[in-house]
């Protein structure tokens, strides 16, 4: 093997066992208010992570940034072992995304939304994937009805399968459970274990301290922008978290 | 290339789809632009207007209304549910939903100003036979350059809370050398007579070019999910 040819596949193997998450001294601020303060987090492959914290403690910018749909102002971020910069096409596609807007167009049926996206991601037999997603969120047999005709429940498992599609290593979840009724966080729930077991990534963004420390391997507590609490979700208990989200 | 071409028909036909269902956009603007033309040619004397300065001003100010709202619902459709954070989570280059939005909107503006200058023709007695293939043209190619305009504002707009009149309020004087450039040509040829004078159809042109590249290029840093 020549030395460029080695080199060349260490390189690959690096990034290989790149962390999916690295963000070092990530800061963002808006109107020269600090939004995100210090980040520096590394969330390795094949963790449950949830992100804990108040309205207004940073979760969701910190998931936009990391989805690459905001930009920091301070610090780096690594996806994979690769510094996001203004092109972050490639590594976009190993990410899936699913927040509590569907990101979904109401006017197209179940099936067109997701064939759409299918096509969009270059998916070699979109129409495959698109019905094989359609039969594992339970919904064929209203795969040809208009998204904006479904219930909160069915749009975020259309949703989900969306962000499924390209089969993705790393999971953003942003308060999936918002508005779902009681079976429909059940089967989310039971999703992201699922998807958490095959081993994917998964950061999830949550209100919900008790439900995400029994999802979650691992549990970042955030309050005005900073980290203050990252340790096992086993290690800690709701109440302990509640304190420290509300700084009390 | 292919990858980008590709991508583009697909957005367009996604936005062409949901226009098709929900009639959303189409119906309202061809309302409104013909509502203008009525309303501004009965406020003119219309009848007596015949082929002057009223006429080409009149189609223009209805084109442009028109236009704006056709800007604000087809992005309109990427902000409801956050349909836009979706797409940009695709591997799409940016510049790829730049020319499929303003595909998008030159499809729906062509489609509403055919049926407003049909209003137009009828209400001003305006008689088009002479030159009816440089009046589309002349015309066409103003709705390129404003239509690039539209695009760009209506992503920068749309990411602001102050969604209300504001696209108006930016795109209308941007669209001002297009709008007397077009009317002089169209004078030139309809009123007087003439050829539609080199000048004229050169600043259209040139508009088109620089806002085309500009908003090409922009597109990239408005949009935001």
């Amino acid at each position: 093997m020549s030395l460029a040819a080695l080199q060349s596949s260490m390189e690959a193997a690096v990034i290989v066992a790149a962390a999916p998450i690295k963000t070092v001294g990530l800061g963002m601020a808006i109107d020269g208010r600090p939004i995100l303060q210090d980040i520096t987090l590394e969330i390795g492959r094949g963790e449950f992570a949830a992100v804990l914290g108040a309205n207004g403690a940073g979760k969701s910018t910190l998931l936009k940034v990391i989805a690459t749909l905001a930009r920091s102002t301070e610090g780096t971020l690594e996806l994979f072992g690769k510094t996001v910069g203004r092109d972050s096409a490639e590594l976009r596609r190993r990410i899936g995304l699913i927040a509590h807007q569907s990101m979904l167009y109401r006017e197209l049926t179940a099936r067109e939304n997701l064939l759409f996206f299918a096509k969009l991601y270059g998916i070699a037999e979109p129409v495959k994937r698109a019905e094989l997603l359609l039969e594992v969120i339970g919904l064929s047999n209203r795969a040809n009805d208009p998204v904006k005709s479904f219930s909160r429940g069915m749009v975020q498992r259309v949703a989900i399968a969306r962000s499924l599609l390209h089969d993705p290593e790393l999971i953003l979840a942003d308060e999936p459970f918002d508005g779902l009724d009681a079976p429909s966080v059940a089967a989310t729930e039971q999703l992201l274990r699922h998807l958490h077991n095959s081993g994917k990534t998964i950061l999830l963004v949550n209100h919900d301290i008790s439900q995400s420390l029994q999802l979650a391997s691992r549990a970042v507590v955030m309050r005005k922008g900073r980290i203050v609490i990252d340790a096992a979700a086993q290690s800690l208990n709701a109440s302990q978290v509640l304190i420290e989200v509300s700084g009390a | 290339m292919t990858r980008s071409i590709q991508q583009i028909s697909l957005l367009v036909g996604k936005d062409l789809r949901i226009e098709a269902r929900s009639r959303q956009t189409v119906g309202l603007v061809v309302v409104l632009g013909v509502l203008i033309v009525v309303v501004l040619g009965l406020g003119l004397g219309a009848q007596q207007g015949g082929a002057g300065l009223a006429a080409t001003a009149v189609l223009w100010t209805a084109y442009l209304f028109s236009g704006v709202l056709c800007f604000e619902k087809t992005m309109g459709v990427e902000r409801a549910d956050a349909a836009l954070a979706g797409l940009l989570m695709a591997p799409v280059d940016r510049s790829v939903i730049f020319f499929a939005k303003l595909i998008t909107n030159l499809a729906l503006m062509l489609c509403v100003a055919s049926v407003v200058t049909a209003a137009g023709v009828l209400f001003f007695s305006f008689d088009l036979s002479a030159a009816p293939w440089r009046f589309a043209g002349i015309m066409s190619l103003g709705m390129i350059g404003f239509a690039a305009v539209g695009t760009l504002f209506s992503a920068v707009v749309s990411s602001t809370r102050l969604q209300g009149g504001l696209l108006a309020l930016t795109v209308f004087p941007l669209a001002l050398p297009l709008v007397i450039s077009s009317t002089q040509a169209l004078l030139r040829i309809f009123r007087d007579g003439e050829d539609m004078g080199a000048q004229a159809l050169a600043v259209i042109i040139a508009f088109d070019v620089i806002f085309l590249v500009a908003s090409w290029v922009l597109f990239e840093w408005v949009l935001e999910p």
